[in-house]
């Protein structure tokens, strides 16, 4: 496992985290009951994101498989600090999510090889987050506070896996709105999770 | 792609209008190619703390899906791919030795994993390859039997089902094509794929060695009847199936299969339909059940 930069201020380490962490150790270190309880902790949420996403229950289960496979052989690679090992492990998800639907649509380029590839499981970035223990109703005010056209940009981005062009085809807005739109999305949402869970 | 010669190279300012996208997954191969090498220069390294600051946003959308329970029979294949995984990254395992080490397990009490401490804010240090490798030659050899065990279970769960309605040929017949899955898994370069279906139909293991053969082991199956048979398929990147063969099932809904020539390519993918014939060239009939076939985790 590598170090990690330096983690943002704003996120700070909660006993959940701790014991997430203990779990993908002993994941590194092969143990199967390991993975057994990391699927436990976050079935749930990791079907959800899948379902959400993929709206296919089928497709959404090899994703959950893909994802947790994934985190089995890939736990050493985690970097503490980058995020909880949640939000690592959702990240995963939501990425092979996003690489299902899109293999899946004839509109968009083919994915590259490594990509293409779930035993290489390309890792997602992921960033601290902006504060632990986020709820769904901060959140779903964070987004509720945004335009329209703002909340319609991070969703298309994020749920539908379009990427900024397709945004600007199917909505009819030119590249650079969209790329504005989704920048200050994000940031007003970032300023809304801060103050509402400080 | 692009290769690195005809990457597009961007500006700080055009890297903070995509950061937005970029953070959100939702960049071109080629913009994403340009981000990242803008990024990854180490002038630009400290240029950049709105990556951080909008990508640490992205994680909480995912608190806003509606929740779904997963099907019940989701773990299970889960476990089962890892034990697979398992057993192919340590290799040459047979069904005899894991017997008995299965045997052993269960007069050995489970070792518990000692407490790992929580550091708040500090990175955790995770043990390197070495000295995991030192942990695992020590004092937890009860894990490791416990391990066995375990892919022995999973491995030969259709069989037990099997032996539980007293079809103990077809256990053993069943018994013996996972153990030749798991003997293909075993084989450097191989690739491995667990078979699932709704319901749990055509649930199996598949293994790919380094020369293009597949050896199937599968369960669940309604048995065929007149010419219907069961066409196994394999989908490479291009989307196009390619018939693999066809076999028949009896009654105790379990299928041993073998074919050649598939490409090696992790990613690939292999399903099965009940068609009404042999021959198909094509699938009439929907998909049964399919697994994508990947290499372990070197």
């Amino acid at each position: 496992m590598t170090s990690a930069d330096q983690p943002l201020p704003l996120r700070t380490s909660s006993p959940v985290d701790a014991a997430d962490r203990a779990v993908l150790l002993r994941i590194a270190d092969g143990e199967l009951a390991a993975l057994e309880d990391l699927y436990d902790r976050y079935k749930t949420m990791a079907y959800s994101i899948a379902y959400r996403i993929t709206n296919d229950a089928t497709l959404a289960e090899d994703v959950v498989q893909d994802a947790f496979l994934g985190a089995w052989r890939n736990a050493a690679r985690y970097v503490d600090g980058r995020g909880s090992v949640k939000t690592w492990l959702l990240s995963i998800v939501h990425h092979r999510a996003i690489d299902a639907i899109r293999r899946r649509r004839p509109t968009t380029e083919l994915p590259d090889v490594e990509a293409a590839l779930p035993s290489a499981l390309t890792l997602p970035d992921v960033w601290a987050e902006v504060s632990a223990g986020l709820d769904a109703e901060l959140v779903r005010s964070a987004l509720d506070a945004l335009s329209d056209v703002q909340r319609e940009a991070l969703e298309l981005a994020y749920f539908n896996g379009l990427t900024q062009g397709e945004i600007s085809e199917r909505t009819g807005t030119p590249l650079g709105t969209v790329k504005s739109r989704m920048r200050l999305g994000l940031l007003a949402m970032r300023r809304t999770l801060e103050v509402g869970s400080s | 792609m692009n290769g690195p010669d005809s990457m597009r190279q961007l500006t700080c300012e055009e890297v903070r209008e995509m950061a937005g996208a970029f953070v959100l997954g939702a960049l071109d191969s080629a913009d994403l190619a340009a981000v990242r090498a803008h990024l990854a220069a180490p002038t630009h390294a400290d240029e950049h703390p709105e990556i951080a600051e909008l990508g640490g946003v992205v994680p909480a959308l995912a608190e806003v899906v509606p929740l779904v329970e997963p099907p019940a029979g989701l773990k299970d294949r889960i476990l089962a791919a890892a034990a697979a995984d398992l057993e192919a990254r340590k290799g040459g395992l047979t069904l005899g030795a894991a017997a008995t080490a299965a045997s052993a397990a269960a007069a050995t009490p489970a070792p518990v994993a000692g407490p790992v401490a929580p550091t708040a804010a500090a990175p955790i240090a995770f043990p390197t390859a070495e000295e995991r490798a030192a942990r695992r030659a020590g004092p937890r050899v009860g894990t490791w039997l416990l391990r066995i065990a375990a892919v022995l279970a999973i491995a030969v769960l259709g069989g037990w089902n099997l032996l539980l309605q007293n079809d103990l040929s077809a256990a053993r017949s069943y018994q013996q094509s996972v153990a030749a899955v798991l003997a293909a898994a075993a084989q450097p370069g191989s690739l491995t794929a667990v078979l699932a279906g709704e319901g749990g139909a055509g649930a199996g293991l598949a293994a790919v060695d380094s020369a293009g053969n597949v050896a199937m082991a599968i369960r669940n199956l309604t048995p065929t009847s007149g010419t219907s048979v069961y066409e196994a398929w394999v989908i490479a990147r291009d989307g196009v199936p390619v018939p693999l063969g066809g076999f028949q099932v009896g009654k105790d809904g379990t299928a041993s299969f073998h074919a050649s020539g598939l490409p090696t390519a992790s990613g690939i993918v292999l399903a099965l339909t009940l068609e009404p014939g042999p021959g198909a060239t094509t699938p009439t009939a929907p998909i049964i059940s399919k697994g994508v076939a990947s290499a372990p985790a070197g």
